[in-house]
């Protein structure tokens, strides 16, 4: 047997809609898009069945629907919405204005390659441009992860007071079907209390959000942003060890596989992981001393234990799923940024892999390690399929 | 681990026998994956549905590269683009109405044909051919059972569930006659 006997099977986008019924959220503004919709769908059901008791607001476009994600929070409700790609393109202005109130929203974005040309492919670089607009992002391996991110995310975002985007890939988790572990309402009661922001848009407090402001307040909102955001890593290590204490399964900022006297560590994010993991399983049983270290936490991005993990490390290898036209891979760029100045700092390749949804499967990560490793690095992007 | 995939054109019914064919695999106690990959949200356009099924719980998440059997729902997607995918090994079930020779010139693949549309009107099931297929492919396969696909096609079908079934089982019967 798959000792699974509780799970469910379901995809990541229902695995998303069933971790949102579970966080009880007050109101869910929210506009489909492939691959998006089934959380929509899923959501839309879950609400006529009764099982969701939020106010579902569907509006004519993302930049609306984002418009109502933002009031709603700041009257103290906690919000959800879901999109993808190109609506996310769509709330770019709203992403920067929601962090900016300070709008405890969680999101949930299918990675998809934004247009042109059209596509509907599994690619990071929609929500990978919005990394400037004050998220926190973090992302997804699995529709387990997604359900149990979900649910972690309220209460960073609610905490810190900063908006969560949770990016899964389109396909490769969005639309894939897996044994799921879908946790009880007692139990994600007792991790997520109900809850209702003290400092909130309410007629008998009287406040306002947004209001013009002279150089020196502007200027204070974003140092105040900048404080919370130093936060947001031991937040994030908090809710993922608390959540494992109830589930079994903890997260934190990074996760490590088989990196112990690794020679060339695997740096990657999404989907991808979990090719990763059989290639490096494969990899360790011809005696190749590899192993991966997954970013779920994006922004901010866990600086201190990059470089701490990457010390001494002779070999990485960056496996970026996006492609940032004039630099080259995000992750690698961030990455490079990050080890500026470390002592001890590995080789640093970066490799655009999987750019538009090509496939990446674990034969052609083992042929990457063995091509790139002895290898010195180049500063330009270096374009692998 | 197993590797399967199905094809088909958006609106035939492959995304769900793809997820259908992995309840019955999971309920037989084994780990699944499978998701679809469309082009274009609209019908007609080619879907294909992956499943993947292990003893232990499937990490990769990468498109099938050589599956070990297919299920076709339409014989006029069967081009060099998907015969990339598959070998001389792989039994691929096909859904036509023309005979295993028409196939022919493809090259050396294991065909098993099977007249979705005849059963479909059989059993009163219009142009709906998942369950039959599923049935016929599922006799191709030494897993999942006749009885544990038929048990999900009765929990999943949106309607006609007994024509669903009984068109599963008389296309499994069928194929199971012609292997």
């Amino acid at each position: 047997m798959h000792g699974n006997a509780n799970g469910l099977l379901l995809s990541g986008n229902h695995a998303v809609a069933h971790g949102v019924r579970l966080a009880r959220p007050d109101v869910i503004p929210v506009y489909p898009i492939t691959p998006q919709t089934p959380i929509l769908e899923k959501i839309t059901e879950l609400q006529a069945e009764g099982q969701i008791a939020a106010e579902l607001l569907t509006p004519e476009s993302e930049h609306s629907a984002m418009s109502a994600c933002i009031s709603a929070s700041l009257t103290g409700a906690r919000v959800f919405t879901a999109t993808s790609s190109q609506g996310l393109l769509l709330m770019h202005e709203l992403l920067h204005y929601a962090s900016g109130a300070r709008a405890s929203i969680v999101m949930c974005n299918v990675n998809r390659t934004p247009a042109a040309p059209w596509g509907f492919w599994p690619d990071q670089l929609d929500s990978l441009a919005q990394r400037d607009t004050g998220w926190i992002q973090l992302y997804s391996e699995t529709p387990q992860e997604s359900l149990d991110s979900v649910i972690q995310a309220f209460r960073v975002a609610e905490t810190a007071r900063i908006p969560v985007m949770i990016s899964h890939d389109a396909f490769y988790v969005s639309h894939a079907v897996e044994p799921v572990d879908v946790p009880s309402q007692s139990l994600v009661d007792e991790f997520l209390p109900a809850f209702r922001s003290d400092i909130r848009l309410d007629t008998e407090i009287g406040r306002s959000f947004g209001a013009p402001n002279d150089q020196a307040n502007w200027n204070r909102s974003r140092r105040e942003l900048d404080a919370s955001m130093q936060t947001v890593n031991d937040l994030v290590i908090d809710a993922g060890r608390d959540w494992g204490a109830l589930t079994g399964r903890s997260y934190g900022p990074l996760e490590f596989y088989r990196t112990e006297d690794a020679e060339v560590v695997i740096v990657t994010m999404g989907s991808m992981c979990g090719t990763v993991r059989d290639a490096v399983d494969e990899m360790r049983d011809k005696g190749v001393a590899v192993g991966m270290l997954k970013v779920r936490l994006f922004r901010p991005l866990p600086v201190a234990a990059l470089r701490e993990a990457l010390a001494g490390v002779p070999c990485a290898l960056v496996l970026d799923r996006n492609y940032s036209p004039g630099t080259g891979g995000v992750l690698h760029q961030e990455l490079k940024s990050a080890l500026y100045g470390l002592a001890g700092a590995p080789r640093l390749h970066g490799l655009l892999t999987g750019v538009g949804g090509v496939n990446v499967a674990p034969g052609r990560i083992e042929q990457l390690v063995s091509e790139f490793s002895g290898k010195e690095p180049v500063v330009g992007p270096v374009w692998v399929e | 681990m197993r590797e399967i995939i199905i094809l088909g054109r958006g609106g035939q019914g492959a995304q769900t026998a793809g997820n259908q064919l992995a309840q019955a695999f999971y309920a037989e106690g084994k780990f699944v994956q499978t998701f679809a990959t469309y082009g274009g949200a609209r019908r007609g356009t080619p879907v294909t549905s992956s499943i993947r099924v292990d003893d232990k719980p499937v990490r990769r998440r990468c498109n099938i590269e050589r599956a070990s059997a297919m299920l076709c729902f339409d014989g006029s997607l069967l081009d060099a683009n998907f015969l990339r995918n598959v070998d001389s090994e792989t039994v691929i079930v096909v859904n036509t109405a023309k005979g295993r020779d028409a196939f022919d010139a493809l090259g050396d693949y294991r065909i098993v044909t099977v007249n979705g549309a005849e059963i479909a009107r059989r059993f009163d099931m219009g142009k709906v051919v998942n369950s039959a297929l599923l049935g016929a492919f599922v006799a191709t396969l030494d897993q999942p059972g006749i009885k544990t696909m038929c048990g999900v096609i009765e929990q999943t079908a949106p309607a006609k569930k007994q024509q669903n079934i009984a068109a599963c089982q008389y296309a499994y019967d069928q194929a199971r006659g012609a292997i």
